[in-house]
């Protein structure tokens, strides 16, 4: 560990492929508890967790895990479990061989921490079949397991949740709360900030190869709702309804479009309370209010741009 | 540790079907072999020269050996199962070692086998030319199995390297140029069996025994530190 506390110092770091910047200047520090990587889908995230985990080297700035360097330090991951996101097992091992590998790998002497790795990830009837027969979300566990199985001080797992059922999501949660309460650093990447927001004590916002923001996730969260939402309402009296909306305050403007009116607000709750009653006010029949931009990436794109 | 890679690593090469496969083209100069000696047509001198040398020493050992070295490490990256290795506090010596060793473990056995096989094939055949064969062989394998493990980390086209460099290189250039026998691991193993038996094996082809000896040697350790040092600064996928 740094004197800051830290467990992982990302200092000005930047990867770049010929001319495609994957990450660009990026600098955190993540401390023990739960850190959640957030960003959507081909922002960077698993280009800097690479970096963190010593398989990419930066073209600039430096990576530091437990007050070490990491490229070149293979001694580092003896305290350190990584689970990328890539769905990668030997699909000839049993589940159990898998993990005892890792064991063996790791060097591991306690005989008992195979059978506690894999009941931690509550894999033990399936631990003697061939991981090529498991399902996604099994391969994904057995995965963890083998990550965890030398108690690692710090866990770095890309996209962890990917193809888990709402069960193991929250047999997933209470592992990282009592792996965070023994005082062990988590980070955690996701596309999903519902995801990272119900695991994480703290969220990085990745964006576009950037770092948009950090901080805890109602902080993520209220960046997040600041942005002016698009929806499309559609009811059988356009022209009526489009003069009705314009006299309600949370909405900023309004295109009247041949298919819909389209509406720019930046209090959608507000908007959806109104709108019905607003249509049974002019008597009109309201068939569908859908936001347009509501992707990840739009809201991602905003918070970067502002 | 090492013990548990290269069980991994023998797991990986002896798939069944590819045990299969490749035996099926080693044993080909040996079903020639044999149709040969059924109708009287070889002798060992004619075996040696018409079908080991130009067939198993110059084309189906170093394929063999390609096919199974290449994929050590290829297989990995292509799977993106090198990073469960490579994240592990693990030498990056005793993964290529352990690759290596398990390469040699599969190819090993059916190219000396196959050898050993074709050359008792021969009515008039003697017992040196046969330990000869086989130590050539074994030679070979070790050298190609460094070689193309190396291949199999520096490029996804390994095979597609690898045929150019046996068709081209070995096959060709080296049967041309006496000068560049000594860059030919088809040159160390004949060399190797001509200076432990001398005839039937081709002295045009050959260098000098200790030559060859030393030559594979060094061209192997080369091979081995080149793997090792790429496996260390790669970007691992």
């Amino acid at each position: 560990m740094t004197t800051t506390g830290a467990t992982i110092e990302v200092q000005a770091v930047s990867r770049w492929y010929g001319n495609v910047v994957a990450v660009n200047d990026v600098s955190f520090e993540v401390y023990p508890g739960v850190t959640g990587i957030l960003g959507p889908n081909g922002a960077g995230k698993t280009t800097l967790l690479s970096m963190m985990c010593g398989l990419l080297r930066p073209s600039q700035g430096h990576v530091r895990v437990l007050g070490e360097e990491v490229v070149g330090n293979v001694c580092l991951y003896s305290r350190v479990g990584i689970m990328l996101e890539h769905d990668a097992l030997y699909s000839f091992m049993t589940g159990r061989s898998f993990v005892q590998l890792a064991a063996k790998l790791q060097g591991v002497d306690d005989p008992d921490a195979v059978d506690w790795a894999i009941q931690t990830v509550n894999l033990q009837d399936a631990q003697d079949r061939p991981t090529g027969t498991y399902s996604r979300g099994m391969r994904q566990r057995i995965r963890l397991a083998a990550t965890i199985v030398h108690d690692p001080e710090v866990l770095v797992l890309d996209e962890p949740l990917n193809g888990t059922d709402p069960r193991q999501r929250v047999e997933f949660a209470d592992f990282v709360g009592r792996m965070s309460s023994a005082g062990k650093t988590v980070l955690i990447s996701s596309h999903i900030l519902e995801e990272v927001e119900t695991l994480a004590d703290r969220i990085l916002l990745v964006v576009s190869g950037k770092l948009a923001a950090a901080g805890n996730h109602h902080a993520i969260r209220e960046k997040l709702n600041e942005r002016p939402f698009q929806v499309r309402i559609v009811a059988a009296k356009q022209r009526e309804m489009a003069a009705a909306l314009l006299g309600l305050p949370e909405v900023e403007s309004i295109r009247l479009e041949h298919d819909g009116i389209d509406v720019t607000t930046r209090n959608l709750a507000d908007l959806q309370r109104s709108t019905p009653r607003l249509a049974q006010d002019i008597g009109s029949r309201l068939y569908r209010l859908e936001p347009l931009d509501d992707s990840l990436e739009s809201v991602f794109s905003y918070v970067v741009q502002r | 540790m090492i013990a548990a890679l290269f069980w991994l690593s023998l797991r990986q090469a002896a798939s069944p079907k590819r045990l299969l496969l490749l035996s099926i083209v080693a044993l080909l100069p040996v079903g020639l072999a044999a149709l040969l000696v059924s109708l009287d047509e070889a002798d060992q001198s004619g075996i040696v020269t018409g079908g080991f040398e130009p067939l198993l020493v110059s084309l189906i050992l170093p394929l063999v050996v390609m096919v199974l070295a290449s994929s050590a490490f290829g297989n990995e990256v292509e799977d993106r199962t090198l990073s469960l290795l490579t994240t592990k506090p693990v030498p990056r010596w005793s993964l290529v070692l352990a690759k290596f060793i398990g390469t040699i473990a599969v190819a090993g056995p059916i190219m000396v086998g196959v050898s050993v096989v074709l050359i008792s094939l021969a009515p008039d055949r003697e017992s040196g030319v046969i330990a000869a064969a086989a130590a050539g062989s074994a030679i070979g394998v070790v050298v190609y199995a460094a070689v193309f493990t190396w291949a199999g980390l520096v490029t996804t086209r390994a095979l597609a390297f690898g045929l150019v460099y046996v068709l081209l290189w070995e096959a060709l250039i080296t049967s041309f140029l006496s000068g560049t026998r000594y860059l030919s691991v088809r040159s160390y193993m004949i060399g190797v069996m001509h200076g432990m038996e001398g005839s039937p094996f081709s002295e045009n082809l050959a260098i000098g025994m200790t030559t060859a000896l030393v030559a594979s040697g060094v061209v192997t350790a080369l091979f081995f530190l080149l793997s090792v040092r790429r496996l260390s600064t790669m970007d691992v996928p």
